[in-house]
């Protein structure tokens, strides 16, 4: 967690929200207004709380924890209160004086409203209970610190790099030349025979870069397959369209068509109003690719990025006009609609290596093969600690978490 | 693996054939009579909770009076047949427990469905607007939002839906982060209770639970197994199951001998289709 | 320097946002917020885009009169007629919420009514057993589209003792394998988002910006 939330027990949360800054002549009155609170007879005045600066944080919280006497009647509470550097004082909440579910007889509270970095703050806590209010002495002074790194997420920083030098070992080894295998993926194989079909037949190619916004990863996939598709429909001189469902696709989508035409040597062809917006309702963006396919009767269909629930509606009907339909999808609960209703389907991943599929290009190709070695050391990971696990030899999980 | 795949090959002539290439439109219209049949006349069948659903009702059931809660209305006007029962009942269970709910959408089709259900919730408990509940309404960068609200609800929302000032309402004096917030709840028709779930729990540790459409549904099986979603609603049956839990009698209920009925149409027909496809093949091979 | 500003910019942008999940430091949450702003206005801004790109296809098909002009007309009518009520009379009152309670709803609903119609059709059409794979895929869609509805409940065995329903055999089967296909999944998923991710923070990834990157 990062902010001021970063190295927070959630559990402990409640406690923490909607403080309200009491004075103690509300205080006071809180005690009235608690006929059920305990007397604290019998119970000694409490030690200074320990403080302690919160892990992982901004520096802009502490920790303040108590041992609660084995004699406190249950749904005793603690009055907390703070002094800074310059004097001043701040009555914090009244909170259970037991953590609730604790086994050990403790306390605990996150002060995140008053404490900055740079400054001092000591705390005293008191037994609030009818008629008494026990104040311990103030604690040592404490000052809350800024750390740079959050140490609960170290096996994730770990994890990021060991992949990232993966990645880029790979990439070096494409960039000087290394020969990578890839293996056959007839969806993407069908490409270039969709197209000319198309052209064959004079009618439109329709491509849709599925519902989600740019920076979701099936889009870019999307956007990097589209490319390539309308390489190939410019040599063509076919007609491409391009219905989207979010404006920056759709303004991603004209560039890249836009320069897919140049490219081809063909940017005459190129017509903007064929990458549009329609609406941004989901519904909606199926009714209307829906109404082009009847209309328009494209003769080949792509449906590649991310779908929801308009996915069936949308291969059945390009069924319906006799399209040739390529799918690729990473969303795995629209999957069995595509396959069963598209003549080539991109399953998952198979999505994110088609532009590396279609261009070959070596960088892009190390990175796909530093992926799937990724894989597979995480692979060899799960197996190895869920065998540590069942044989009853380690615990892997703390580091995995 | 991708895979080149069709429909099954239709042919003509015998009974068999007939049985596996049954006119769309049939089917259609049958489909329409087992919904619309037992909508007028109910079956009454039983609903048993499952246990995401119970989860999901002892969420709501731990919270205490005063406490907030975040609802995230990511349905449009499509899918409220199926999520608006769950809705009206999360709305309805929370207000009689005291909780403080404040309301958002990340669709503009949203804010209509939002407005319906914070409007019935509300009149039948008597709660008062800025005070029991408010509606930042809709904000179209969701990712930025769901992040942004780990900071400053304020912040991400200056103004509510009617472009009151947020600063001014009594439920958000004290609350304007995650810290501040019990239970974040998701209904949802499409990946963003996931999306809730990687940036608001992920990151800031938000707890939470989710209703989703039934497609949607199976898709937060993982979530919930990690404990990433402490409870989940799925489709329609889902809804019911709170419903009954609730003791709230609405649509969710009533739509479950409809669902029944559909759902035993289909597997008919598909038991019919594979008796016709299995006698056909076998019919080729003796010939 | 109009291909390698945006990759440079997207870069830093995004070490920016990846340093900030690992380190709470005030600079990087400042920047973090900051970004986030941005990112928020900048959405703003395409809605325009998106609102001019449709008006432009719209009124083209109309200025030509190209067959099925009727339903661009429908188009930009809707569009000055919810969001001109909306600015006038806000949501909550006049057009905008009669226009929502019985156009928008009843249409979108109606779309969303259609996919119980074609699956039924598509499952009847592909849920053939032509292999053991598709026999087993057939009995698991069988079991769990019974056991997810009350009828379900109706549909159970007695055993030592115990009542075995089917939502109960459905219930395994969402939890045991469809859980463990998910999760791996979900797993080669996240590990090309972080690919492509990575690429894109690298600057290996330019597709976004056109062939030309």
């Amino acid at each position: 967690m990062t902010g001021p939330d970063a190295g927070m027990d959630r559990p402990g949360a409640g406690r923490t929200c909607a403080w309200n800054r009491i004075a103690t002549w509300r205080a006071a009155a809180l005690l009235l207004l608690l006929p059920a609170a305990p007397r604290a007879q019998g119970l000694a005045v409490p030690p200074p709380p320990r403080v302690a600066d919160r892990p992982n944080d901004n520096g802009r919280a502490l920790v303040l924890a108590w041992d609660v006497p084995d004699g406190a009647p249950p749904g005793l509470l603690a009055l907390l209160e703070r002094r800074d550097g310059s004097g001043i004082r701040d009555t914090l909440q009244a909170v259970p004086a037991l953590e609730p579910g604790a086994a050990e007889r403790k306390g605990s509270f996150t002060d995140e409203r008053g404490p900055r970095a740079g400054g001092s703050y000591a705390y005293r806590i008191a037994w609030l209970a009818r008629g008494d209010t026990l104040w311990s002495d103030w604690s040592e002074a404490s000052e809350p610190s800024i750390q740079w790194f959050n140490a609960e997420r170290v096996s994730v920083a770990a994890a990021t790099l060991l992949f990232s030098g993966i990645l880029i070992g790979f990439v070096a080894a494409a960039r000087r030349g290394a020969t990578l295998f890839i293996r056959k993926i007839p969806g993407l194989e069908a490409v270039e025979e969709a197209v000319g079909r198309a052209t064959e037949m004079g009618r439109p190619i329709l491509y849709s870069p599925g519902l989600d916004p740019m920076e979701e990863v099936s889009t870019v996939a999307s956007i990097s397959i589209l490319g390539q598709v309308a390489r190939k429909a410019a040599e063509y001189e076919t007609r491409l369209m391009v219905p989207n469902r979010d404006p920056i696709v759709m303004a991603v989508a004209q560039e890249v068509v836009r320069d897919a035409h140049a490219e081809a040597g063909r940017p005459d062809t190129y017509r903007a109003d064929d990458i549009f917006y329609t609406t941004y309702s989901q519904f909606g963006y199926a009714a209307a690719v829906c109404g082009i396919m009847m209309r328009e009767k494209p003769a080949t269909n792509f449906f590649i990025g991310k779908f929801y629930a308009e996915s069936l509606i949308l291969a059945e009907t390009g069924n319906a006009t006799g399209a040739i339909q390529i799918a690729g999808t990473d969303s795995d609960s629209q999957l069995p609609f595509f396959i069963t209703s598209c003549d080539y389907t991109l399953i998952g991943e198979e999505l994110y290596a088609g532009s590396v599929y279609l261009s070959r290009e070596p960088l892009l190709l190390g990175a796909l093969k530093g992926q799937d070695a990724a894989r597979v050391i995480i692979l060899a990971v799960l197996v190895a600690a869920s065998l540590l696990l069942a044989l009853g030899v380690y615990d892997l999980r703390p580091y995995l978490d | 693996m991708a895979a080149r795949t069709h429909g099954g090959p239709a042919g003509k002539g015998t009974f068999w054939t007939a049985m596996m290439s049954v006119d769309r439109r049939i089917i259609f219209a049958c489909v329409a009579l087992s919904v619309a049949l037992p909508l007028i006349f109910p079956l009454g069948l039983p609903v048993t909770p499952a246990r995401e659903s119970n989860d999901f009702f002892q969420e709501i059931e731990k919270l205490a009076e005063g406490d907030v809660m975040l609802f995230s209305f990511d349905y449009e006007p499509d899918t409220m047949a199926e999520l608006d029962p769950m809705s009206i009942a999360v709305w309805k269970h929370a207000f009689r427990r005291g909780v403080r709910i404040i309301a958002v959408t990340m669709y503009a089709g949203g804010v209509g469905v939002a407005e319906g259900i914070m409007k019935e919730a509300a009149e039948s408990a008597g709660k008062t607007y800025g005070e029991d509940y408010v509606f930042l309404g809709y904000n179209p960068d969701w990712s930025g939002t769901m992040l942004r609200l780990g900071e400053s609800i304020k912040a991400t929302y200056p103004n509510d839906q009617y472009g009151v000032d947020s600063g001014t309402f009594p439920i958000l004096k004290n609350v304007d982060s995650y810290r501040d917030i019990r239970l974040l709840v998701s209904i949802s028709a499409s990946a963003l209770s996931e999306y809730w779930a990687i940036w608001a729990g992920g990151n800031y540790g938000q707890r939470m639970i989710s209703g989703n459409t039934a497609v949607q549904a199976v898709m937060i099986y993982p979530y919930y197994q990690t404990g990433q979603m402490s409870g989940f609603l799925g489709g329609l049956k889902g809804a019911a199951e709170y419903e009954f839990l609730v003791n709230e009698k609405g649509a969710g209920i009533r739509g479950m001998d409809a669902q029944s009925t559909a759902h035993g149409l289909m597997v008919l027909f598909i038991l019919l289709g594979n008796v016709g496809y299995v006698m056909n093949r076998r019919r080729t091979r003796h010939e | 320097m109009k291909r390698t500003g945006p990759v440079v910019f997207g870069s830093l942008i995004g070490m920016v946002m990846l340093l900030q999940y690992f380190s709470p430091h005030p600079a990087l949450l400042d920047g973090y917020n900051l970004i986030l702003d941005m990112k928020q206005v900048v959405f703003g801004m395409t809605l325009i885009l998106g609102i001019v790109s449709l008006v432009r296809y719209h009124a083209s098909k109309l200025k030509r009169k190209e067959s099925g002009w009727f339903y661009s007309l429908a188009a930009i009518s809707g569009l000055a007629a919810m969001s001109g009520s909306s600015i006038i009379w806000g949501t909550e009152r006049g057009f905008y919420p009669w226009a929502f309670d019985n156009i928008q709803a009843p249409m979108q609903a109606t779309m969303f009514s259609l996919l119980a119609f074609y699956v039924a059709s598509a499952s009847y059409r592909a849920f053939r057993v032509r292999s053991f794979h598709a026999g087993l895929l057939l009995a698991a869609g069988v079991i769990v589209m019974l056991g997810r509805v009350p009828l379900g409940e109706l549909i159970a065995v007695e055993f030592g003792g115990h009542r075995y329903a089917l939502p109960q055999l459905s219930s395994w089967i969402l939890d045991v394998p469809n859980l463990a296909a998910k999760r791996g999944i979900l797993v080669g998923v996240g590990l090309g988002m972080v690919a492509t991710a990575l690429k894109i923070l690298l600057g290996i990834e330019r597709s976004y910006l056109g062939k030309g990157a």
